[in-house]
C-alpha cells in the first residue's frame, strides 16, 4: 500500500506539473461556467421540464465536450512512459505492475475529481446569493455527481487501456476516444431499438450511457448502470494489467 | 550473488538469449561484453526481473528472479542502457521518489540520497530539472538512482555510453570505487573499460556465451599473443629459412612490403611459452644481418573479442 501511494503521490505531481492538465482545467471550467450561466439564463425566462441541475450537467453540447475529456486526462499515462523508457525503471525495482497502474489510473481519476469540483462551488455560491428563495435540488445534484463519477471510472479506464497499447500519446488520446465513442454509439444504437423492439429494453438499461447520465442527473438513481459501469471497470483494469506484462514481456 | 542457469529467450522470429549459464561470486566486478543485439541488454533485463525467460532460471542474492521477483530486485541496482530519468523533477526530488519506492523510509531516504549525491557528485545540480542537465550529469543521476538503496548487486548497461572522455574517465573511477562495496556486472564496448575495471570477462555473440576468463588469460589465449616482429636486413626467403631452423619457432612469415632499403619485416609464431628473442639476435649478429626491431606483440582484449565475435 506505502509503494501504491509513493507512486500515487508521484503521479499527482507529474499530473500538475503538465500544461495539458491546466489548459483542460480552464476549458472545463469556462465550459461548466457557461452552462451553469446559460441554465440561469433559461430558468428566468419561462418555468422549464427539467431542473438548474439538468441543465448545468447535461447541457444540450454535452456530447460535444464530454468524450474528449477522457483522453486528454489518460493519453499519457503509460504511452509516454514506455516512450521514454521510465517504465523499465519503475519496474525493475521492487514495484508491482498493478501498483504501478493503479496509481496511474487512481490519478486521473483523483484528477477526475477535481475538473468537477468547482461546479458544486457555482451551486453554492448560488444558493448563497439567493439566500434559500430557491432550493437546489438535492437529489438531482447527487444523482448527477454519483453518475458522472461512475462513467468517469469506466471512460479513464478506457483511456488508461488506450495508452498502454502504444508509445504515442497522440494515438493513445485517439484510441481512447475511438473506444468511448464506440461505447456511447452501441447505447445510442440500443436505445433507439428499444424504441421499436421491446427485447432490447433491458439491454438498454444496462448500455446506454446516455440515458444514464439523462436519468441520474433528474435524481433517478438505479443500480443496474452502478453494477455496470463498475464492473465494466474492473474488467478493463484487468486488460490493461495484461496489455501493460504483454508490452513489457515482447519489449 | 547471481547464478544463472540455461537462461533463454526467444522472441517471435530470433532468439536473443540461448541456453546461457554462468555464477558471479559476491565482490566479484564482472564485464559483461558482446557486439550490439548479442545478447547482453536482454540478459540484464531477465536479471532484474524485467523480461520473463522463455526457459531457464536466475537467481540473484539467493531469489529466484521470476517467483521471488520483489525481493530480488530489492538486491539489485539497475541502470538501463538509455538511462530514463523524469524530466520534470528535480534531481534531488527525483533521488527523494527512487529511495522510497525501492523501500526507504524516513531518516534513510534523506541520509542515502545525500550519501549517493556525494558519491555521483550531483550536489551542486540537487536543485536542477532533470531535463536541464547534460548528458554526464544524466548518466551520474543514473548510477546514484541505482546505488540508493545500498545493493549488493549492480547491474550497469553502458554505463559510459554517450559519454566524453573525461566523464568515462569519472564514472569509470566511480565504478572501480563502488567495486570495493558491491558485486558489479557491467556491460559495455569500451574494452580498456574492462581491462582497467573488471577482473573477469564474459563474452556474450549471438546469445551464446564464447568466452569467460580473466582479461589477462583470455589475451593469452589470443591468436596474436605469441607473437614476434622482427624486422631485419635479409631477404625474405633466407630470413623466413633462418628464422625457422631456431628452436621454439612454428613458423616465420614475411610481410610483403615496397622496397625500403633492404629492410624486411617478418611474423614469427611461436611454440607455446618459447622466447627465443636471444636466439634470433645472435643469428643476425652471425649471418651479418642487421637488426632493427624485435618485439614481442602483446595480445588485447580487444583482439579476443574481435576474434570470438567475428569467428562466424
Amino acid at each position: 500500500m506505502r509503494t501504491f501511494f509513493i507512486l500515487l503521490t508521484k503521479e499527482l505531481r507529474s499530473f500538475f506539473l503538465s500544461p495539458v492538465a491546466w489548459v483542460v482545467l480552464a476549458m472545463f471550467m469556462a465550459i461548466c461556467g457557461l452552462s451553469f450561466s446559460w441554465s440561469i439564463n433559461i430558468l428566468r425566462e419561462k418555468p422549464q421540464d427539467q431542473s438548474i441541475v439538468q441543465w448545468t450537467f447535461v447541457p444540450v453540447w454535452f456530447w460535444l465536450y464530454y468524450p474528449f475529456l477522457f483522453p486528454l486526462i489518460t493519453m499519457r499515462l503509460f504511452a509516454e512512459e514506455q516512450k521514454l523508457g521510465t517504465l523499465e525503471s519503475l519496474l525493475t525495482a521492487p514495484v508491482r505492475t498493478w501498483q504501478v497502474m493503479l496509481a496511474k489510473y487512481f490519478s486521473a481519476v483523483i484528477f477526475y475529481v477535481v475538473l468537477w469540483l468547482p461546479v458544486l462551488a457555482y451551486f453554492g455560491i448560488l444558493t448563497w446569493i439567493l439566500r434559500g428563495k430557491v432550493e437546489i435540488p438535492q437529489g438531482a445534484l447527487m444523482g448527477s455527481y454519483l453518475i458522472l463519477f461512475i462513467t468517469g471510472l469506466f471512460h479513464l479506464a478506457l483511456g488508461s487501456l488506450a495508452s498502454a497499447l502504444t508509445k504515442n500519446q497522440i494515438i493513445a488520446a485517439i484510441l481512447g476516444f475511438a473506444f468511448i465513442l464506440l461505447h456511447f454509439l452501441i447505447g445510442v444504437f440500443v436505445m433507439q431499438q428499444a424504441q421499436d423492439h421491446q427485447e432490447f429494453r433491458p439491454i438498454m438499461d444496462y448500455v446506454a450511457i446516455k440515458g444514464h447520465i439523462e436519468s441520474f442527473a433528474s435524481g433517478l438513481l438505479d443500480t443496474r448502470p452502478m453494477v455496470y459501469y463498475t464492473s465494466g471497470t474492473l474488467f478493463i483494469l484487468m486488460l490493461t494489467h495484461q496489455v501493460l506484462e504483454y508490452r513489457r514481456w515482447k519489449s | 550473488m547471481i547464478e544463472v542457469q540455461h537462461l533463454t529467450k526467444r522472441f517471435v522470429g530470433r532468439t536473443a538469449v540461448d541456453d546461457v549459464s554462468f555464477e558471479v561470486g559476491k565482490g566479484e566486478v564482472v564485464g559483461f561484453l558482446g557486439p550490439n543485439g548479442a545478447g547482453k541488454s536482454t540478459t540484464m533485463r531477465m536479471l532484474t526481473g524485467y523480461l520473463p525467460a522463455t526457459m531457464g532460471t536466475a537467481r540473484v542474492a539467493g531469489h529466484d528472479v521470476f517467483s521471488d521477483s520483489i525481493r530480488a530486485r530489492r538486491e539489485i541496482g539497475y541502470m538501463p542502457e538509455s538511462v530514463p530519468l523524469y524530466d520534470e523533477m528535480r534531481v534531488v526530488e527525483y533521488l527523494n521518489f527512487r529511495a522510497a519506492l525501492k523501500g526507504l523510509r524516513g531518516r534513510a531516504v534523506k541520509e542515502n540520497v545525500g550519501r549517493v549525491m556525494d558519491l555521483t557528485g550531483l550536489k551542486d545540480v540537487q536543485r536542477k530539472i532533470v531535463a536541464s542537465l547534460s548528458k554526464g550529469y544524466r548518466q551520474r543521476l543514473g548510477l546514484a538512482d541505482a546505488l540508493v538503496h545500498r545493493p549488493r548487486l549492480l547491474i550497469l548497461d553502458e554505463p559510459t555510453n554517450g559519454l566524453d572522455p573525461n566523464q568515462i574517465r569519472q564514472v569509470r573511477s566511480l565504478i572501480a570505487q563502488l567495486s570495493t562495496e558491491h558485486t558489479i556486472l557491467i556491460s559495455t564496448h569500451i574494452l580498456t573499460e574492462v581491462e582497467m575495471v573488471c577482473r573477469r570477462v564474459i563474452i556474450i555473440h549471438r546469445g551464446k556465451i564464447r568466452a569467460d576468463d580473466t582479461p589477462e588469460n583470455l589475451a593469452r589465449s589470443s591468436r596474436s599473443a605469441g607473437m614476434l616482429t622482427v624486422e631485419m636486413k635479409a631477404s625474405a626467403e633466407e630470413g623466413s629459412e633462418a628464422l625457422q631452423g631456431l628452436a621454439g619457432i612454428r613458423r616465420a612469415t614475411a610481410v610483403p612490403s615496397a622496397a625500403n632499403g633492404g629492410w624486411q619485416q617478418f611474423e614469427v609464431k611461436l611454440d607455446t611459452g618459447a622466447d627465443p628473442r636471444e636466439e634470433i639476435a645472435e643469428l643476425t649478429r652471425g649471418r651479418g644481418w642487421p637488426l632493427r626491431e624485435l618485439r614481442a606483440n602483446q595480445a588485447t582484449l580487444e583482439d579476443v573479442f574481435v576474434e570470438i565475435t567475428q569467428r562466424d
